[in-house]
Order: structure tokens, then sequence, then C-alpha cells
């Protein structure tokens, strides 16, 4: 059976199904009678102790010491906790509940009572047990208590979706492959799949309930194709494009040290998008120039506590000397939407995409703000650093940050710490950064043009919607509208323009984006040796003939054909 | 009965993990263990119930234990209540 999707990340992937059902199954709401109590009790004990086996099996191979090994522990002490099943069972018996709807009654009184804590922190707690309340009720429901912190060796999960936190657990050594029902290419668990390299598809209409775990699948990126059951032919085909791809790979390592410019020697700055350290790390094996957007929210996922000012800079400090005097373009804390981190209390947002999110949450919480802020202004002595503020709309959110700067300079000179130089540059993410950016020019370094959520603000479009991230690409012609607008109001400025939104990643886009006149291009790891290649095929002089056509087209469409054109 | 009243010193308070590190130290003993926090009241020996008590930062909390280890287990679980973060 071969089923469609949205192709992420790279490659031909060949491994046995895991498929991770959604926990939210129809509970039932009917009384039990209560001569049946009794086998509903019995359900519940042998979940429990099902679940308790599992867990304390996956736990094995972890050390003691570790956060991750403490907090599966805590989850076993709720598991085995006296009173906990006390409640458990007066549930079953007194109100007549199965044993399903029993944990998912005393989960949920449980999390609304962590939920009422005066602490934040201790009420951001409530999700880790709805989560582990989840698990109890799968295990009750289908008998197995799968989790995706263990997946036999090369397996391709396929859910309706993961989040980020999810990804973090995911065992990428065991991953072959990620297939989603919902999602586009800009959602972050797609972005995490490619910067991982991990064949990837999204928006894939596949139907969870009839793929068997174990059962061979494949995943063909080039195509967009999601095979179940491939027949001989089918994997001889793939495994044919399987070796292909292999070796464009070792085709594009040729660039790794070529400089990044048209063939006529118009150079443009190729940086690349990062989420943590390891990928820093990989950047000089494909010769990138430097980190062009560092999200640090990365790394708060799958804490419990947030990293504190110094463990912040060691952080800052470990990157910059991986990168040995390259740039190291810094976004601040960029959460809300659909980026929830367990160590912090978000509030729920009816419609988080537009809510307290970017630095509109971390100029709200001026404490945690200001401990990054400190260590990047004093990792910033060791290496050059550009900071960048996620979502700023207006020039008053602009000098609000800068005096919070200026205020952290003080406070550091007074605890004898010092502090270095910085660049200052904004994300232009929404229409009105690009129609209020005069104002905030005079102020700032650099821009970075982030287009997915340009494209998301722009065209009133939810970027995790497949029907839509269809009907409305990145690659249109408002986006081309605002891309030069931006450009031009800057350049007027003095103001170096960087665009870092999977826009940057894609090669169909690169000579267009050089033509509108874009000094830089941040871009996944992944597709930096591939950008590289792709400039190198056009003159400057094509490229600004390419915007200047691509600029007056008005049909999406027309558009496409244009790109398609130049790329045949 | 054997009894002891600490403040609770961890800046994010006593949250499932270092709460876990206390439950696991007062299973150790046989005797009852009983924490007091602003009018209620847990078993040290249960998470669930200890998650829900609002050990905070700065709280004032009562440790209360009879029979047999009854000091011992006191000074072990509240000497956590101060040290754990």
């Amino acid at each position: 059976m071969r089923i469609k999707g949205i192709a992420v990340a790279g490659g031909i992937a060949f491994g046995q199904a895991k498929v991770v059902t959604p926990y939210h199954s129809q509970l039932d709401y009917h009384l039990i009678p209560p001569a049946q109590l009794g086998i509903e009790q019995a359900r519940l004990d042998k979940a429990l102790a099902s679940l308790i086996q599992q867990i304390k099996h996956s736990a094995q191979h972890l050390d003691p010491n570790s956060e991750h090994y403490q907090l599966i522990e805590a989850d076993l002490l709720l598991l085995e906790d006296a009173d906990l099943q006390a409640e458990l069972r007066a549930a079953i018996t007194e109100q007549q509940f199965s044993a399903a709807l029993a944990v998912e009654h005393t989960f949920a009184k449980q999390a609304q009572a962590l939920q009422a804590m005066d602490s934040p922190y201790l009420a951001s707690r409530s999700d880790d047990i709805l989560a582990l309340g989840q698990r109890v009720i799968t295990t009750l429901l289908t008998g197995k208590c799968s989790t995706l912190t263990e997946l036999p060796r090369n397996s391709i999960v396929i859910a309706k979706d993961i989040t980020p936190a999810e990804f973090a657990l995911l065992p990428l050594e065991n991953l072959a492959g990620l297939v989603l029902q919902t999602g586009g290419i800009t959602s972050h668990s797609a972005i995490l799949a490619r910067s991982f390299d991990i064949p990837t598809l999204v928006g894939c209409e596949c139907n969870l309930n009839d793929i068997v775990d174990g059962t061979p699948v494949a995943i063909d990126t080039l195509n967009g194709l999601l095979f179940i059951d491939p027949d001989a032919e089918q994997v001889a085909q793939l495994t044919l494009a399987q070796q292909q791809t292999l070796r464009r790979k070792t085709e594009l390592l040729k660039f790794k040290d070529h400089p990044t410019q048209t063939s006529d020697g118009h150079p443009i700055a190729l940086l690349a998008n990062v989420g943590c350290i390891s990928e820093i790390n990989h950047l000089s094996s494909v010769g990138g120039e430097g980190v062009g957007l560092f999200r640090t929210e990365f790394m708060l996922m799958n804490r419990q506590q947030l990293p504190d000012e110094q463990q912040q800079y060691q952080l800052y400090c470990d990157a910059l000397q991986l990168l040995n005097g390259r740039i190291l373009t810094i976004r601040t804390i960029d959460i809300g939407a659909d980026k929830e981190v367990p160590a912090l209390a978000m509030p729920v947002e009816e419609n988080p995409a537009l809510g307290l999110r970017g630095v509109r949450y971390t100029l709200a919480h001026p404490q945690l703000f200001c401990v990054q802020l400190k260590a990047i202004l004093r990792a910033a002595n060791q290496g050059p650093i550009r900071l960048m503020f996620p979502m700023v709309n207006q020039v008053e959110e602009l000098e609000t940050i800068l005096a919070l700067i200026e205020q952290c300079k003080t406070e550091l000179i007074e605890q004898e710490k010092g502090y270095g130089p910085l660049s200052m540059g904004i994300v232009v993410e929404t229409p009105a950064a690009v129609l209020n950016l005069a104002s905030m020019l005079p102020l700032l370094d650099f821009i970075s043009i982030g287009t997915n959520d340009l494209t998301q603000y722009t065209m009133a479009a939810d970027r995790g919607n497949p029907e839509l991230i269809k009907r409305y690409p990145v690659l249109s012609p408002a986006l081309i509208k605002l891309i030069s607008q931006t450009i031009n109001q800057a350049h007027a400025a003095k103001v170096t323009v960087s665009l870092c939104g999977e826009l940057a990643s894609n090669p169909r886009a690169t000579a267009l984006l050089v033509g509108l006149g874009i000094d830089e291009l941040s871009v996944s790891v992944a597709a930096l040796l591939e950008i590289k290649q792709e400039l190198s095929r056009w003159t400057y002089i094509e490229c600004v003939e390419l915007a200047q056509h691509a600029k007056v087209i008005s049909r999406i469409e027309t558009l496409n054909e244009l790109l398609t054109c130049c790329h045949s | 009965m054997y009894q002891r009243t600490v403040t609770i010193l961890a800046e994010h308070g006593i949250h499932t993990r270092p709460a876990a590190l206390l439950v696991k130290a007062a299973k150790q003993y046989d005797c009852d263990i009983l924490v007091e926090c602003q009018g209620k009241q847990a078993s040290a020996k249960s998470l669930f119930k200890l998650q829900t008590l609002g050990l905070y930062k700065g709280v004032s909390v009562t440790v209360t234990a009879d029979g047999e280890q009854a000091q011992q287990a006191v000074e072990h679980v509240s000497e956590l209540l101060i040290t754990l973060s």
C-alpha cells in the first residue's frame, strides 16, 4: 500500500512500523454493575503491575544519578503509592467507575490540585501527572504499555503528532524514520527531524488502526510516499534510490571547503540553524560558517528545572568554543505557541500562536529573561555573539529589551562578573515588524527574517494545518513582497539581513533570495551543502533577473512554474 | 511521639524529584511518618499526597512519627526537607 505525505527530511528509510495510538481512545462512561466491580479492580491491579514492571525494565540502562532516572523513579513511586491506590479503589467501588475511568478521574483531580498551587513551578507538574495517568489508561485499554522511550531497532514511528518534548525522548539510534498525520514542513517536530536528518513525512493520511506494529514499512522522501508492507519490486526500486541518495551525499561533500558564492564570486554568508550543542559539533563537517540561529528554548524542553545563569553561561561558552571564532547568533527563549516547556508554567491560551509568545512571554517574566541575558552578556567575552529577539513588533518593545540589557550590565558590574560586546537584532516574523522596521532599524545591527511565522501571520494560516500549508506555501507573492521590502529598508539603513526560516533551506528559493538582496542564509545543518551547491550554479546577474521577474508575479502557481523551470 | 518543625529553603520548593527522594528515605523506616503543612497532612511515604501539600519555599513543615526509630526517622526526613532542592 502506498500513501502520500509531505516530505520533510531527506532520504529513503526501511524499518518496522511502530504505531503510536492516541491515548484518548473512547472511555466508557457507563456505571459498572456492582457485581462486576471486582473485575475492574483486578484489571486495574494487573495494569498497574505490568506498567510498573515495564517502567522498571526501561530504567535499567539509565544512570541512577541522572535526572531522567530520578523522574522515572518518581513515576514508579506514584504508581506504587498506597494512598493513590486507595483512591483508585474507592473510585471503582464507591462511584462504580470502570478502571480506566477511575484512573482518569483520580489523576485529573490530582492534576487540578497541583494546578491550583501558588508556585507556578509546582503547578507545572500537573502535566506530568496527566501524562502518567494516560499511560495507565493506555495500558488498561490496550493491554500494552507502549512508550516512545523504548523503540525496537530500526523503527519507523507512525503517529498522529509528536511534540518536541516527546521527540527529545525518542532513542534516535533506533529511529529509522518518522511519519506524522498532522503538521507541515515547518512544524517543530519537522524541524527537529530535519536537523537530525531523520527521513520524515508529515501530513500523511494513513489510518493508524490499519497498521500493525512490526509491519515492514518504507519512507521515500524524494517522492513523499509511505509504503506499508512494500512488495519485492518496490523494495528493489527504493534500494536503488537509496544508493543514489548516498552517492549524492558523497558528491555534495566536495562542496565542504568551497566558499559560499555565486559562480561569478558574489559572496553570501551561509550559517546554520541549531537547537543543541551536538548540532554545532556537526557543523564543521559540512563547512558551516557559524550559527545563524541558536534556538535556546530547546535547552529547556524535558527539563524539570530551568538552567541557571551559570549553567547557561557554560552552555554558550561551550558553543563558542566549538565554533572557534565563528559567529554565534542566539535567539532568546522563544516559547509559547506550539513549544511548551514543562519547567515553566505556561498560561493556557485559546489561541497560543497569537498569544504570549517570544519576547511577549520573556518581557512578562523579566527575572527569567535577565538570567538568560546575563549569561549571554558574560559569554560574549569568550567569542563573537549576536543576540536576537523573537516576536518584536514595536519599537517600544525593543527599547524595553535594550533597557533591560543595560540594567543587566550594571548588575554584572556590581557582581564583578564583566561582560562582552553584543550585536543586536530582531527576528522579523510578523507583518507589523516589516511595517514598523524604519523605527527599529536605528537600534539594530542586523535582522533575521523568520519566514515560517511571517507566512503564518501574513496568510492567517496555521502552520500546523496540512490543508492550509498546501494552499498557502511560504513561496508566495505576498511573502516575496514582504521579504523584498524588508531587505530594501534594512540596506538603506546599512543593516545586515539574514533569513533563518525553512525557506532558506529550500534550494528552489536560493537564487531568488540572493537576487532579492539577502546577505546571509541560515539553514538546517543537513541542507547546508545542497544550498552551497545550488548557489554555485548561478551568476549574481541571473539571480537578480530571476528576482525581478518573480516580484511581479501575482499567482502562486505561476511563481512555482518559474522556479521549477529554473531547476529543470 | 517525636516531632520537629522545619522551614523549606529550596528555591522551587519540594517538587517531584526531591519529593521522590524524600519518599524513598521515609520508606526505609517501619514507623508511620506524618508531614503537616498549612493545615494539610500527608504520609511521608506517599508521593501522591506529598505533592499536593504545597511545600513551597519559606513554608513551615512539621514532621511527626511514633514508634520504633521515630526520632531517627523524623530527623532524617526533616534534614531532607531542609536540604533537598
